[in-house]
C-alpha cells in the first residue's frame, strides 16, 4: 500500500461529498417529476400545440378522466378501450368523436355515436373546423379546444 | 430546457452513481478483483439502466418505484461489496435474479387474472410454511426463521409476509362473499393472531410486529365493523404487557433499549456498537473503506444503515430515509389512482408493508424504538429478502396500471 | 369511496410522519449525542490506534518513570509499576475495562492525537504517528509512597500541595486497588463495598466538622460590626437545638482567635446567626464551595446549600462543618492553600509537562487564581490562629521543630457514629512551601490525635526534600 493507502485516503474522502450530492440529486429530480405529474402537465410546454382541456370539475365525473389532453395528429373519445380518451360513460358510445388534424387545422368529427357530439351548444352531423375557444360536449363531459398558434 | 432535465435525470444520476462506486470499490480493493466480479458488476449496471427505461416504455404506470428502489439497492450493495466480497458477489446475484423475478411476477400478475379469489389457497400457504418452518428449521440468532436446502437458505416469513398481504386484499375487496359466514371478520382476526403467535413462538418479534401493522393498517381503512378496530388495539397492549412481563426475552429487548450502557457487555452490544459506528460517521461519514464497519455485529442485514452512516454519513443515512419515504407516497398514491378495489388494497397493503418494516429496522438500529431482527429491504444482504421484496414491487408495479376488468377485455375483442 | 380515501390519507400521513421524526431523531442525535458517545471506552475506533502507536510514559516531577509501554510483538504491553500507589491518579488502560484517571482524561496526548477527527484524518494522512507523549506529573514519587505509608490500614485520603503555584506533591485515596491484576481481580473490586475504585481525594463527600471553621472564621472577619468576645460555658443552644463543645467542657472568656485555637463550637454555632448565612456561604463559596473545581482529574463539588431555606440549628451546624455541609478532600487542600497564599485560591494542577518522546517539552501547565476567598490582611490574622492552634491548641501534634506550623483540626460527626478525622495546615507559615489536607475515614478518633502526626510527617517530607 504506502502512497497508495494515501491516495485511495483522498479519493475515498472525495467521492463520499461526491456520493451524497449525487443521491440528493436524485431524490430531488425524483421529487420534481412526481410534481410535475401532479400538476398534470407533462414535461412539454404546452404553448404550440393544440390540446383540449376538461371544463367539467374532474371529481365531480364517475369516471376516470384527465383534465388535459394533447391533440397529436388523431384524438379520439369513446368508451372502447382502444380510444385516446377512454370514458366509461353508458352515455358514450364505443365509438364518440374524434378530432383530426390536417394541415394545422383541427376538425371535429362525430362517430355515428347515440347521443350525439355538441359543439357550442349545438349538435354536429358533419365534419367541423375547430376554432380555439370551441367547446365539445359529449354526454355530460365538457371540453375547451385551445389552439392557440 | 428540454436537454437539462435529460443529463439531471434520475436514471443518468444513478448511472453515474454506480459508477463511481464501482470504480472506487476498484481502487479499493485493488488488484484482487477478477475479470468476472467487474463484468457481472457492470451488467447489473447496464441492466438496471436498461430496466429503469423499458419500464417507461412498456407501461402506463408507474416508473418511479423502480427508480427508487434501484438507487436503494445500489447504495446497499457498494457497502455489502465493501465489507465482503465474498457476500457482495452473492448479493450482485441475488439483485440480478430478483430484477428478473420483477418483472416475471409482472408478467405472470398482468396475465393470469385468478388472485382475488385464492383466499382459501393463501391461508392454506402460509400455515403450510408455518409447519415447514418449525419442523425443518434452524436457530439463527436467537429465532427460528430459516430453512437450509443444500446451499441456500431462504426465510419463508418472506413470503409469509406477502400472503398476508394478499389474503387480507382478496378478503376486503369483496365482502360480500362471505355474508354467510357470521363473525367472518372475526375469523380473519383470529387468522392474523394465529400467524402473529407462530411468529411470536419462533421469536421472529420484528415480523410479527409488521404483521400487526399491516393487518391493523388495512382494517382501520376497510372494515365496517369499527369494534373490531378497537379490539385489535386493546388485545395488542394486552398481549404486549403479557408478553413484557412473561417473557424474558421481550424484557431485554426493551432494557437494552431503554440503557444499552447499563447492558453493554451482552444485551446492549449490538446497539451500542450502532451507536458508534453512526456517531463516528459525523454528517459527510468517513469515507468508504476508511471507517469500521467490521466492528458493528450482523452488520450486513439488521445493521448496513448504521455502516452506511459510518462510511458515508448521516446525509446518505437522511436520503435513504427520504428514498423509503417517497416510496411509500408512491405506492399510496397508486393505491389512491387504482379503480380496481383488489389491486387497490394489494398496492397499500404492500406499500405499508415496506413502509412499516423500513421504520422498524431504521428506528431499532439508530435506538429510537427497541431493536428487532429485521432486513432493510432492498439495502439489506439476503437472498430471502431480496427476492421477496421484488415480488412485492412487481405486484405494486401491476397495481400502477389500470386493471382492465372482463368487461373491457370482452369489449376489446369485439 | 370518499371515507375510505380519507383513511387512506390519514395512514399514509400518520407513516409520513413516523419517518420524518426517524430524520428528526438521527440529526439530534448527531449534532447532541455523537461526541459523548463516541468517547466511549468500549468504541473499538479509540483503540484502533493504540495498536501502531506507543503509548507515552508517566513520569513523576524528578523524571522517575511510574507507567510505560514496551513494544511487543502484537502490540504494546504497558508496564504499571506501581500498581496501587497510582491506581487512582494515573489510572489504567485496558480494552476490557476501559481507562480512568489520567489514562483516560489524557488519552489523546498519550497518543499523540488530536481530538478534533478532521485534523487526525489529514495528519495521518501526510505522516502517520507512531508515537505518543510523556507525561511528567507534578507528584513527588518518594512522598506519594510516604504519604500512603502513613495512611496505611486505614480509609480516607491525604492530599499535599504547594500554596502558591497549586502543584500536587502527593495524593492518596484509600482503599486502593492494584492495577497489575485489574483483570483477576474486577470482581472483588467492583463489589466491595469499600468502593475502592473511587478517588477519595477527588469524589468523596465528607462532612468537614471543625476543619470548616477556618471558612467561618473568615467569614466572621468580614463581618466588621460583630462582637467577637464570648463568655464559653460548654454549652450553647440555637434554634432548639443545645450545640456542646467537645467533652462539653467550659473554654471560659474567648475571642475569635482564642475560638479557633481551641476549636470552640458553641462559639462559633452562637455568632454564626449573627453573622448570617448570606455572608457565611458567600464566604464558602468564594473558597471553592458550591464551585467546580477544574483540575486535571474530575472533581465532585463541595456542596453547602445555602441559597434556600436554611434554619438556625441548620447553619449553626454548618458552621462548625456538620448539617448539610460536604467536602471534598481537595478543596479542604485548596482552602489551607489559600490562607498560606494571601487568601488567593490557585488552581490545583497535578500534570506539570507535556513532552515528546524526544524529550521537548511540548506543553506547560501552569496555576491561575481561581478566586480571591479573603484580603492578605485577613488570611494573616487567620494563619496566626491557625498557628496557635499548633502550638498551643488542638493541633499539637502537628508541631515540628524549629518550623512555624499552621492548621486546624477536625473530628466529624457521621451518621455511622464514627468520626473522620481531620487536619489541614501548610508550613512554614510564613513562606509555605507546602498545604496539606489529611483526612481519616470514620476513623472514629479525634483529628488532633490521628490526622494531625500524619500531616506533620507529610510538611516535614516536603520541607527537607522537594524544591519547587
Amino acid at each position: 500500500m504506502g502512497g497508495g493507502y494515501i491516495m485511495y485516503n483522498i479519493l475515498a474522502i472525495l467521492f463520499k461529498y461526491i456520493f451524497i450530492i449525487i443521491i440528493y440529486l436524485f431524490i430531488f429530480s425524483i421529487i420534481r417529476l412526481i410534481y410535475l405529474d401532479i400538476k398534470g402537465m407533462e414535461v412539454i410546454s404546452f404553448d404550440d400545440r393544440a390540446y383540449l382541456k376538461l371544463i367539467n370539475r374532474k371529481d365531480s365525473l364517475p369516471f376516470k378522466i384527465e383534465e388535459y389532453y394533447i391533440i397529436d395528429e388523431v384524438l379520439s373519445l369513446g368508451r372502447h378501450a382502444d380510444n385516446h380518451i377512454v370514458v366509461k360513460d353508458p352515455y358514450i358510445s364505443k365509438e364518440h368523436f374524434q378530432i383530426v388534424e390536417d394541415e394545422n387545422e383541427y376538425y371535429l368529427e362525430d362517430l355515428d355515436s347515440a347521443n350525439g357530439t355538441y359543439l357550442n351548444g349545438d349538435k354536429i352531423y358533419d365534419i367541423v373546423k375547430l376554432q380555439d375557444g370551441d367547446i365539445i360536449k359529449a354526454g355530460q363531459i365538457e371540453f375547451l379546444f385551445v389552439n392557440r398558434k | 430546457m428540454n436537454k437539462r432535465i435529460l443529463t439531471r435525470s434520475p436514471r443518468n444520476l444513478l448511472f453515474l452513481f454506480q459508477a463511481l462506486g464501482i470504480i472506487l470499490l476498484l481502487i479499493y480493493k485493488g488488484k484482487e478483483v477478477d475479470r468476472l466480479t467487474v463484468g457481472t458488476a457492470v451488467g447489473l449496471v447496464l441492466v438496471i439502466y436498461l430496466s429503469n427505461y423499458i419500464l417507461t416504455r412498456i407501461t402506463r404506470g408507474d416508473h418511479y418505484i423502480f427508480l427508487i428502489t434501484t438507487m436503494l439497492v445500489s447504495i446497499g450493495i457498494i457497502m455489502i461489496y465493501r465489507i465482503d466480497e465474498a457476500l457482495g458477489i452473492k448479493q450482485l446475484i441475488w439483485i440480478s435474479i430478483g430484477i428478473f423475478i420483477f418483472f416475471s411476477t409482472y408478467f405472470i400478475i398482468k396475465k393470469i387474472r385468478i388472485w382475488e379469489n385464492l383466499t382459501y389457497f393463501y391461508l392454506v400457504g402460509a400455515y403450510l410454511l408455518f409447519i415447514i418452518t418449525f419442523v425443518f428449521g434452524d436457530r439463527r440468532h436467537g429465532a427460528i426463521n430459516w430453512i437450509n436446502i443444500g446451499q441456500f437458505s431462504f426465510q419463508p416469513a418472506e413470503i409469509i409476509k406477502i400472503l398476508l398481504v394478499f389474503i387480507l386484499s382478496s378478503y376486503y375487496s369483496n365482502k360480500d362473499r362471505w355474508k354467510d359466514i357470521k363473525y367472518a371478520s372475526y375469523y380473519l382476526m383470529g387468522i392474523v393472531y394465529s400467524f402473529i403467535l407462530l411468529l411470536f413462538l419462533q421469536k421472529d418479534l420484528g415480523t410479527a410486529l409488521v404483521f400487526y401493522a399491516i393487518f391493523l393498517a388495512i382494517q382501520f381503512i376497510y372494515e365496517e365493523d369499527r369494534k373490531l378496530i378497537l379490539l385489535n388495539i386493546g388485545l395488542f397492549l394486552i398481549f404486549g404487557l403479557l408478553g413484557y412481563t412473561l417473557f424474558d426475552h421481550v424484557k431485554i429487548r426493551f432494557q437494552s433499549w431503554l440503557n444499552p450502557w447499563k447492558y453493554i457487555e451482552r444485551q446492549g452490544y449490538q446497539i451500542t456498537q450502532s451507536l458508534f459506528a453512526i456517531a463516528e460517521g459525523g454528517f459527510f461519514g468517513k469515507g468508504l473503506g476508511l471507517g469500521h464497519p467490521d466492528f458493528i455485529p450482523v452488520v450486513y442485514t439488521d445493521f448496513i444503515f448504521s455502516a452506511i452512516c459510518e462510511e458515508m454519513g448521516i446525509f446518505t443515512g437522511i436520503g435513504i430515509i427520504m428514498l423509503f419515504m417517497i416510496f411509500v407516497y408512491r405506492g399510496f398514491k397508486i393505491a389512491i389512482s387504482q379503480g380496481n378495489k383488489f389491486y387497490r388494497i394489494l398496492a397499500l397493503g404492500i406499500s405499508i408493508l415496506f413502509g412499516v418494516q423500513s421504520f422498524i429496522i431504521l428506528g431499532g438500529v439508530i435506538k429510537m424504538i427497541p431493536l428487532t431482527g429485521l432486513t432493510l429491504p432492498f439495502v439489506s444482504y439476503g437472498g430471502s429478502s431480496i427476492l421477496s421484496s421484488f415480488i412485492a414491487l412487481g405486484i405494486l408495479q401491476i397495481c400502477s396500471e389500470e386493471i382492465k376488468t372482463k368487461e373491457d377485455l370482452d369489449e376489446a375483442r369485439d | 369511496m370518499k371515507q375510505e380515501i380519507r383513511r387512506i390519507i390519514l395512514v399514509l400521513a400518520g407513516l409520513c410522519l413516523v419517518f420524518i421524526s426517524l430524520i428528526v431523531y438521527i440529526s439530534y442525535f448527531q449534532v447532541f449525542k455523537a461526541t459523548a458517545i463516541k468517547n466511549n471506552s468500549y468504541n473499538k475506533r479509540l483503540w484502533i490506534n493504540e495498536e501502531s502507536i506507543l503509548r507515552g510514559s508517566f513520569l513523576d516531577r524528578n523524571g522517575q518513570t511510574l507507567v510505560y509501554s514496551e513494544k511487543k510483538d502484537s502490540g504494546y504491553e504497558r508496564h504499571y509499576l506501581f500498581g496501587r500507589l497510582y491506581s487512582h491518579i494515573i489510572g489504567y488502560s485496558y480494552r476490557e475495562y476501559g481507562k480512568a484517571g489520567l489514562e483516560l482524561q489524557y488519552n489523546n496526548q498519550l497518543l499523540n492525537s488530536s481530538e478534533n477527527a478532521a485534523i487526525n484524518e489529514l495528519k495521518n494522512l501526510v505522516s502517520p504517528t507512531t508515537e505518543g507523549n510523556d507525561i511528567k506529573l507534578t507528584i513527588d514519587h518518594d512522598l506519594q509512597a510516604k504519604a500512603r505509608n502513613l495512611l496505611k490500614g486505614k480509609k480516607g485520603s491525604i492530599i499535599a500541595m504547594n500554596p502558591i503555584n497549586g502543584e500536587v506533591y502527593a495524593m492518596v485515596s484509600l482503599p486502593d486497588f492494584d492495577v497489575n491484576s485489574l483483570k483477576e481481580d474486577w470482581k472483588n473490586i467492583t463489589e466491595n463495598p469499600d468502593s475502592p475504585l473511587v478517588n477519595r481525594a477527588t469524589q468523596g463527600l465528607y462532612a468537614p466538622g471543625s476543619v470548616f471553621k477556618v471558612i467561618t472564621t473568615a467569614a466572621f472577619l468580614e463581618d466588621e460590626d460583630l462582637d467577637t468576645s464570648y463568655q464559653c460555658t460548654g454549652t450553647a443552644n440555637v434554634g432548639g437545638y443545645e450545640f456542646s463543645d467537645y467533652n462539653k467542657k467550659a473554654h471560659g472568656s474567648l475571642d475569635l482567635k482564642g475560638a479557633l485555637a481551641e476549636s470552640c463550637n458553641t462559639y462559633f454555632t452562637t455568632k454564626s446567626i449573627e453573622v448570617g448565612k448570606e455572608t457565611i456561604g458567600d464566604t464558602a463559596e468564594k473558597f471553592m464551595i458550591n464551585n467546580i473545581i477544574p483540575f486535571d482529574l474530575p472533581v465532585k463539588n463541595s456542596q453547602f446549600p445555602y441559597k434556600g431555606a436554611l434554619d438556625k440549628t441548620e447553619l449553626a451546624s454548618a458552621s462548625i462543618g456538620q448539617g448539610k455541609v460536604l467536602v471534598t478532600p481537595l478543596n479542604m487542600a485548596m482552602v489551607a492553600s489559600g490562607i498560606a497564599n494571601g487568601g488567593h485560591i490557585v488552581k490545583p494542577v497535578l500534570v506539570k509537562e507535556i513532552l515528546s518522546k524526544e524529550g521537548k517539552v511540548l506543553k506547560t501547565n501552569t496555576t491561575e487564581i481561581l478566586s480571591i476567598a479573603t484580603d492578605p490582611i485577613k488570611a494573616n490574622m487567620i494563619k496566626e490562629m491557625m498557628v496557635e492552634t499548633v502550638n498551643s491548641g488542638t493541633g499539637t501534634k502537628a508541631r515540628i521543630k524549629n518550623v512555624k506550623v499552621a492548621g486546624k483540626t477536625g473530628t466529624a460527626e457521621t451518621a455511622s457514629g464514627k468520626s473522620h478525622a481531620w487536619f489541614i495546615g501548610f508550613a512554614p507559615a510564613d513562606d509555605p512551601k507546602v498545604a496539606v489536607a489529611v483526612v481519616l475515614e470514620e476513623d472514629d478518633s479525634t483529628g488532633g490525635s490521628s490526622a494531625a502526626p500524619i500531616a506533620r510527617d507529610i510538611m516535614l517530607h516536603v520541607i527537607n526534600n522537594i524544591k519547587e
